[in-house]
């Protein structure tokens, strides 16, 4: 098989798309754009909410890395020297401590268990974007005291009814209202609702930020232990970089990645996800394979006279074989082509306007590799579906084919 | 240029054998522009098939050119053909998608001796001699049944083979077309010295034919150099 029997192969297949059915040219090609858009469609949107899921856990909980206490203890102990030495690592761009205490809060008729975390404002701008997310009145600032913010959960909303909320609330607080909170350890105090912020993580959300200073008030002295710290790494650095340093500085045993965390909270639903996106590859390339297998095995049974002729005159029947072959393949990339281009559009769609639960957004993560793969894979169910039936009745005898 | 020796060829049918062709031997010279005649079911299109390649027979010998064709194999069989003869059929045979001239150059793309401006040329000059050079971007939807013969015929001779098979041309055309058609052959047998073996079945043919080769059951049962 030479270049000049390719040649006049490919000169077939392009002139039979061309002038042959322009009808099923373009709904095959549909069809095959279409389960482009399938195979790619939920492996992306559950990529995408894999991928928000843990933007909002890097950003709302835990940071790029977490370091809790030893094994055994409640607190991380000493924790300015901690802080320290944190801060001076290689590729930390700054760690925050944290530090909850289980409170009630009452807010006019309304009484809200929830837990009050005490930040360190400035330190936690650089690890959490929650003061870009008030949705009224201001984040904390450093020295603040008597003044809290709240999630909107907590905030709630003076339009609804107690009990149609689905999340406890104080029934629509708003910023300059003061709240009451009683901590576990019975001090009570009035706040004044400084902020309220909207992350759209639920359990961001459902919380209330207090300062470093304030929390120490509620101990009654200095505050230098923490329940955990977060950790912001520097670009270009890797989470395990980070990690591998820290443990190596001994600042605790218990260091942990995004990552590390993620597997174990939402290893399972990941490994779902995985699964239904396996099943919805498998669907797409059996349809398109079946799909392209029919089309080209009802040309080549329309077209089997005319095979004979050509053999006749001959036609090699590699010529005529790559000349189907061709043909699926033509249909295939203008097929994937399509494909990207409504991926692409999806994607942008779910971008500007992504699919908004109370757990989590969702939006089409999609890399250069996916379609690549993608495409790979599904151009060559193509090629075994169109070479399958071209090879079969390339193969036949002449004087068949003839009187067919 | 063709000889053939106790040709047969037995189609299985179910449990019963039919006997197209039973021992046929004949010899054609180059130039010889041949008439196979016969009734319906007399074996000439099977003769024809096994002559050009497009068949192969039970037993019997066939030599073309002098070259023992049952000893190629079928790529070989699919070269020789490409190369050596040219075919028209009675339903014209051309590939719908392709133009007329496509159509007429489509085997010579395929040859490793003609560059694409040398099968240009020819393409374009076979069709000027059939008077068709000015419908040759046209397709085959576009021409009326002897037109596209015209162009089965110009397909089958642009590639210059040694012998010129056409198994019942004119079956489909019209006696004014059949007539056009019969020409053609004549003026390229003539003008080009071109071998042809040509099946039919219209005794009006018999004129433009240099000898007669009729077939009865299988076997010939006349064979002559008439001219009517």
């Amino acid at each position: 098989m030479g270049k000049k029997e390719l040649k006049v192969a490919l000169f077939l297949a392009w002139r039979s798309l061309r002038r042959g059915s322009r009808s099923s040219a373009l709904l095959t090609i549909l069809i095959v754009g279409m389960c482009f858009t399938n195979m790619i469609f939920l492996p992306s949107l559950f990529a995408g909410i894999g991928q928000t899921i843990k933007t909002q856990i890097v950003d709302y909980e835990v940071g790029n890395v977490l370091v809790s206490p030893q094994s055994g203890e409640q607190y991380i102990t000493d924790l300015d020297a901690t802080l320290d030495l944190i801060n001076s690592m290689p590729g930390v761009e700054r760690a925050t401590p944290h530090y909850s205490k289980g409170a009630t809060l009452k807010y006019r008729q309304r009484i809200l268990g929830s837990s009050i975390r005490a930040i360190r404002p400035t330190d936690e701008k650089s690890v959490s974007p929650i003061h870009t997310k008030m949705i009224a009145g201001s984040y904390l600032g450093e020295g603040d005291t008597g003044e809290i913010i709240i999630g909107k959960i907590v905030a709630g909303d003076a339009t609804i009814p107690q009990e149609e909320e689905f999340y406890s609330s104080l029934g629509g607080v708003r910023v300059g209202d003061s709240i009451t909170v009683e901590f576990g350890n019975g001090y009570i105090k009035d706040y004044r609702v400084k902020g309220i912020y909207s992350t759209g993580w639920t359990s961001s959300d459902n919380s209330a930020l207090i300062t470093w200073s304030d929390m120490e008030i509620v101990e009654g002295g200095s505050l230098d232990k923490a329940e955990y710290i977060t950790v912001k790494t520097k670009p270009g650095y890797s989470e395990k970089f980070v990690k591998d340093m820290l443990m190596s500085y001994g600042v605790s045993p218990q260091v942990h990645t995004t990552d590390d965390l993620l597997s174990k909270a939402i290893g399972s639903v990941l490994q779902s996800f995985d699964i239904i996106n396996m099943v919805s590859l498998i669907v797409s390339i059996i349809i398109t394979t079946v799909v392209l297998f029919i089309v080209i095995t009802i040309k080549t049974i329309n077209s089997r006279k005319q095979i004979g002729i050509l053999r006749a005159i001959g036609v090699q029947k590699e010529v005529i074989m790559h000349n189907y072959g061709f043909q699926v393949i033509i249909l295939a990339l203008f097929g994937i082509s399509l494909g990207i281009v409504i991926a692409l559009l999806l994607a942008l769609y779910l971008a500007v306007n992504p699919i908004v639960t109370p757990e989590w957004s969702a939006y089409m993560y999609l890399t250069p590799m996916d379609l690549v793969s993608n495409s790979l894979i599904l151009l060559a169910s193509a090629i075994v579906a169109g070479y399958v039936p071209a090879y079969q009745v390339s193969r036949e005898e002449i004087q068949s084919s003839m009187r067919a | 240029m063709i000889e053939c020796a106790g040709l047969e060829k037995v189609y299985q049918m179910g449990n019963v054998g039919v006997r197209a062709l039973d021992g046929v031997s004949l010899s054609i010279g180059r130039g010889e522009f041949v008439g196979i005649m016969g009734a319906s079911g007399s074996g000439k299109s099977t003769l024809l098939h096994m002559l050009g390649l497009l068949d192969v027979p039970t037993s019997g010998e066939i030599t073309l050119d002098g070259i023992d064709v049952n000893t190629l194999n079928d790529y070989e069989k699919t070269m020789f053909r490409l190369y050596k003869l040219g075919y028209v059929f009675q339903d014209y045979a051309l590939v719908p998608e392709l133009t007329v001239a496509e159509n007429v150059f489509l085997p010579a793309m395929l040859r490793n001796d003609r560059t694409d401006e040398e099968y240009t040329a020819a393409t374009f000059d076979v069709l000027d001699r059939i008077g068709l050079s000015d419908r040759r971007w046209h397709l085959p939807k576009e021409l009326s049944g002897g037109e596209q013969q015209r162009v089965a015929i110009a397909r089958a001779v642009v590639n210059r083979p040694d012998i010129l098979f056409a198994d019942e041309p004119c079956a489909n055309l019209d006696t004014e077309n059949s007539r056009m058609v019969l020409d053609l052959f004549e003026e390229i047998n003539r003008e080009m010295h071109q071998t042809i073996v040509m099946v039919s079945h219209e005794d009006w043919h018999k004129k433009y034919f240099d000898r007669i080769i009729r077939l009865r059951d299988g076997k010939i049962v006349e064979d002559n150099h008439a001219v009517s």
